[in-house]
């Protein structure tokens, strides 16, 4: 252990410190759900809690290995990486399926998700492509190679079907948004040549993203009204004109601020920026409403089901209402450690408690003060990998980072939020925290790399 | 272009969604309360142990009603794995066809019901819940399907607690328990749909004593319906109580043996102990086994034959059915006559039969051979002068005012209204006042002469036997009675203070002495009606009747207490169409009174003869 001192030389102590605060609460919530009184030691190997400690140190191991081996090198072989993990994809859609998903190869007792790793290394060759490509000078066939990175995959994904993980990879797109890739290749090809312009940067491109985010709120805004009426004299109203209407009057009060206040040259401009505002707002809302009515009824249902709008606590809603059921149940304090009575796996009222709800026995035993806790861990460990992010001195760390930190933000997102009722249930892990080899795997070794990465990012000059 | 200000963007993406997820915390965990509600109806089950009845013993100590234990079979569909039904059919005896159908009957009985809002009609039957699949199997039965029902997964057996009576006895007093009628579960909280109450007898009266009080468990249930582990270690639970025990005065053995001796005769047997008022014996024949309406599968086997059963073995009699008394009225009669002073002990009166009909017999020199003949126009001129004292010029309205006297004696004797006492059913009887008069004849329209067949307990007079048995044990006290009733103890608490609370007559005690002792000449002297009556080494008291009866052949009856001197029993008998009193309902008094004084019958020819007589043949359907 002569280079002991070298190796954990510049680590970053508060991620470790976060990383292992997760992990000894995950197996801990694990051994309270799943507890079994016949096999009540935390290492007995015939339960989940078992395994999963030994998952954990797996997980460990590895993180240790990643330690010794200097970082370049995952750069220098990005691509191999990556495509031995398509190539884990491809053989993946062979297997036989396990509950209706072929996401699963076997090994012995064990079975490995490549999915999971897809995840690392798809991050790390989008970070070798975008860190080697002039993003001043970019151009649509670069974009469409840096998409295709992340649409391989995806497909293939989407072929096993696993729609969470799917999901999961569009947390990319924010990663393209920060290194300022633009879409703008994409929008000027149509603008450009189909109506005869000759543009050289359009706005859209540019901010695509956070106004894909706002289309998505207007969507949302425009479902929820569809299916809200009310009475005004007699004539039943639909919630869609009201929308409409408060589009308007939101529009118009900008317009007229943008007109009394501005200067004379921002007056016209941001008069004509306010009504195309308007009117794209009006289409997405208009667009989306339309699309919902042509739905077939049990497509219209999960979405009203999603929003709350309809309620169904024994049929369709089961999974979501037990859920949330077992959350709410928490309140302040919690139930107290292995008193959850709704989740536990012996009651079996909430399915998967130990996986993808995981979050629900350890707000029920905890309460507020634990859910909370956890939720800020987790925003802790988010924003000091952007922290960490932002000190790279080399692109191909920064974006890696970012990656990671995009990937960790969707699935907190989509994890707690379907415990809550703020997200679609998609079965997707708990990160750290989920019973689940592949899954605690994977994301010790994007952590660890991550890790890595940064104790060496000082070298990245020479 | 600068791109370090859109990590902000991105955090405040980051931050956006920490911000609402933490509100929504605050909402779901602290200020909504619903979610825990919601989490209880899922999670908590509260199950309502149901105790066991209270044992009822006799005035012996023997257990006359007790527990035993039956078992139900149960499934929840949604346990059930690949189920072997021809070996299942086999286990339970049925067969496969049956198991089948006996599947869907139970899915059937569910019902169903309409929701509005898909309008869809669904089942109300749930796969998570338990069913019985068959019900009341005993321990014998049970113990051969027990060993073989794990290989059945979803099936389970439940112990349930149900009526045993160990004497085949006394059905018409103990009454028997079945399941709650919808009218039960309105008035009284207690019960829910499924919990048995007691339908009649002692059971229904003493349901509140005997049913005990409930327990209630708090479990965590699993999403299969099955209970996981006690709520909170059980620091909420409650212990189910057994329900008190109780003692009557009823001696089973002696029911048991009045039972016998009405055995082919309809009629009535009541015995009651004159010095604490405790009923020995309640006999209404025919009478039934009560093992027969112990539970669901025998109630809706047997109830309906009970039912149309044309000898009414469900009737009460003792207690419901209204007789005119016939002869055994005169004791009352005379008391009333002495005590108003219109006679002494040795008035005397012709045996004129051209106002009524008479057997042949000496002339009564005094009241006590008026009983011992049972002279009926003794009678009517006794009850002339108790009706007509001449306290007013005008007939009508002096009879009137004797009717007024005649009738407040009657309800001292508890005559012509309702005995108040410990079970259900029973009736008033009728005692003609002015009024009945007034509505029937019309106001001053009518005088002794209209109304005189009252006076020999014929004509519109009715009473129940029990309330003849009370006038035996009346002129056995010598003017006062406890209300007769049946219970004796119970467990825990002070059986009602009006059974221990003396009721007078207002009749001097000296007035009963030439009563006695015509009662005693009837059994003992040469041209009394009931010499069959007679019983060794015992001195007994008693009068017979004969009710005429339009319809038939005439009623029997017999009232007595014996021994003459402290006496310990008083006993009515009503014998329905057996003819003359001193025939049949006098010997089978006396055999009730020689049991229950000397345990044994000494000689046993009057008792064959009892027992062998089939008087059911003489009975024609009622209407």
């Amino acid at each position: 252990m002569r280079n002991n001192k070298g190796l954990f030389n510049n680590l970053d102590w508060i991620l470790i410190l976060i990383y292992f605060l997760l992990v000894s609460i995950g197996l801990l919530t694990i051994y309270s759900v799943a507890y079994n009184e016949e096999n009540a030691s935390l290492f007995s190997f015939s339960e989940k809690y078992g395994k999963q400690f030994f998952f954990v140190l797996i997980a460990l191991f590895c993180g240790f290995i990643l330690f010794l081996i200097d970082a370049d090198i995952y750069k220098k072989f990005a691509v191999p990486i990556y495509f031995s993990v398509i190539f884990m994809l491809l053989i993946v859609l062979f297997m036989p399926p396990i509950n209706g998903a072929r996401s699963w190869i076997g090994i012995g007792p064990f079975g490995v998700q490549p999915a999971e790793f897809a995840k690392i290394a798809s991050a790390l060759l989008l970070a070798k492509y975008l860190s080697s490509i002039d993003l001043k000078h970019q151009d649509s066939k670069k974009l469409f190679f840096a998409l295709s990175i992340l649409f391989l995959p995806m497909g293939l994904i989407l072929l096993q079907p696993d729609a969470g993980t799917f999901l999961v990879f569009t947390s990319f797109l924010f990663v393209f948004y920060r290194e300022g890739v633009s879409f703008d290749p994409f929008f000027l090809f149509f603008i450009n040549n189909l109506l005869r312009l000759n543009y050289k940067r359009t706005w859209i491109g540019v901010h695509f993203i956070p106004i894909a985010f706002i289309f998505i709120v207007l969507a949302l805004l425009a479902l929820l009204s569809n299916s809200y009426s009310f009475n005004l004299f007699s004539y039943k109203i639909n919630g869609f004109y009201l929308l409409i209407l408060s589009l308007f009057l939101f529009c118009t009060c900008f317009g007229f601020i943008f007109y009394r206040f501005g200067n004379k040259r921002e007056r016209k401009n941001s008069i004509i920026a306010v009504s195309i505002a308007f009117v794209l707002a009006g289409l997405v809302v208009s667009t989306v409403h339309l699309c919902f009515n042509k739905l077939a009824s049990h497509q219209k249902n999960r979405i009203e089901l999603f929003l709350g709008i309809k309620s169904d606590p024994d049929g369709q809603d089961y999974n979501r209402n037990r859920a949330m059921a077992a959350v709410g149940s928490g309140g302040f304090y919690g139930k107290g450690y292995k008193n959850a009575s709704v989740s536990s796996v012996k009651t079996n009222h909430v399915p998967e408690s130990e996986t993808d709800f995981i979050f629900c026995p350890f707000a029920e035993e905890w309460g507020f003060l634990g859910s909370a806790f956890l939720l800020f861990l987790f925003l802790a460990l988010i924003i000091r990998i952007i922290i960490i992010a932002e000190r790279q001195r080399s692109s191909f760390n920064r974006i890696y980072a970012y990656c990671v930190a995009m990937i960790l933000f969707y699935h907190l997102t989509i994890n707690i939020g379907m415990n809550i009722g703020f997200a679609p249930i998609i079965g997707i892990p708990l990160p750290f925290f989920s019973y689940g080899g592949s899954s605690i795997l994977s994301f010790t070794i994007m952590l660890f790399l991550l890790l890595k990465l940064d104790s060496q990012r000082m070298n990245a000059l020479s | 272009m600068n791109l370090n200000n859109r990590k902000y963007i991105i955090l405040f993406f980051i931050v956006f969604i920490g911000v609402l997820y933490f509100f929504r915390l605050i909402h779901m965990q602290l200020i909504d309360v619903s979610w825990k509600l919601r989490a209880q109806e899922i999670s908590e089950k509260r199950k309502v142990i149901i105790p066991a009845r209270g044992v009822i013993f006799d005035r012996n100590k023997n257990k006359i009603v007790s527990n035993i234990t039956y078992y139900n079979l149960m499934f929840v569909e949604k346990n059930i794995v690949d189920l072997d039904t021809s070996s299942f059919a086999k286990l339970v005896n049925m067969s496969v066809e049956d198991v089948k159908k006996r599947f869907l009957e139970i899915k059937k009985k569910q019902g169903t019901y309409y929701n509005k809002n898909t309008k869809k009609r669904t089942s109300n039957y749930l796969k998570s819940r338990a069913y019985p699949f068959l019900i009341e199997i005993t321990a014998s039965e049970m113990a051969t399907i027990a060993p073989y029902l794990n290989q059945f997964k979803g099936f389970y057996k439940e112990s349930t607690s149900m009526r045993l009576y160990p004497y085949n006895n006394a059905a018409n007093i103990l009454g028997y328990i079945a399941e709650v009628s919808p009218q039960n579960i309105k008035n009284d909280p207690f019960y829910k749909a499924g919990y048995n109450i007691g339908k009649t007898g002692i059971e229904r009266y003493y349901e509140k004593e005997l049913r005990g009080e409930k327990g209630v468990h708090y479990l965590i249930k699993s999403a299969q319906n099955n209970a996981v582990e006690p709520y909170e270690n059980g620091i909420f639970d409650t212990l189910a109580t057994q329900g008190a025990s109780i003692s009557l005065g009823l001696d089973i053995k002696l029911q048991q043996y009045s039972e016998k001796l009405m055995q082919n005769k309809k009629g009535c047997v009541v015995a009651i102990e004159p010095s604490s008022g405790e009923i020995l014996s309640l006999v209404s024949s025919p009478t039934f086994d009560p093992n027969l309406l112990v539970g669901k599968k025998n109630i809706s086997k047997n109830y309906p034959a009970l039912v149309k059963n044309k000898n009414k073995p469900l009737y009460p009699r003792p207690l419901a059915a209204e007789y005119p008394p016939g002869s055994i009225f005169k004791l009352v009669q005379s008391l009333i006559g002495l005590q108003e002073k219109v006679v002494t002990p040795n008035s005397s009166f012709p045996c004129t039969k051209s106002m009524v009909g008479c057997h042949n017999h000496p002339k009564a020199k005094s009241i006590s051979e008026a009983i011992k003949y049972s002279c009926n126009p003794y009678y009517y001129y006794l009850m002339r002068k108790v009706i007509h004292q001449k306290e007013n010029k005008n007939l009508f309205m002096d009879a009137a005012i004797g009717l007024e006297k005649w009738v407040k004696y009657m309800h001292r004797f508890n005559l012509g209204k309702k005995i108040e006492t410990d079970i259900p059913g029973l009736r008033s009887g009728l005692i003609p006042d002015v009024r009945f008069y007034n509505k029937w004849y019309g106001k001053n329209k009518w005088k002794f002469s209209t109304i005189r067949s009252i006076a020999i307990g014929q004509g519109e007079v009715k009473l129940t036997p029990i309330q003849m048995a009370n006038i035996a044990a009346i002129i056995a006290n010598r003017g006062w009675y406890y209300t007769p009733h049946f219970i004796k103890k119970i467990e825990n608490k002070k059986i009602d203070e009006k059974y221990t609370t003396k009721n007078q007559t207002g009749i001097n005690k000296e007035y009963f002495e030439p009563i006695i002792s015509g009662m005693h000449k009837v059994i003992y002297e040469a041209g009394g009606t009931a010499r069959l009556a007679r019983i060794k080494d015992i001195s007994i008291c008693g009068k017979t009747g004969t009710v005429q009866n339009p319809h038939g052949k005439d009623h029997s009856v017999f009232i007595a207490f014996a021994p003459k001197d402290n006496p310990k029993i008083a006993v009515a008998v009503f014998v329905e169409n057996a003819g003359f009193g001193g025939t049949w309902a006098a010997p089978i008094a006396s055999l009730v009174i020689e049991k229950y004084i000397k345990g044994k019958i000494e000689i046993t020819k009057k008792e064959t003869r009892v027992l062998e007589a089939n008087l059911l043949i003489n009975t024609k359907n009622e209407k």
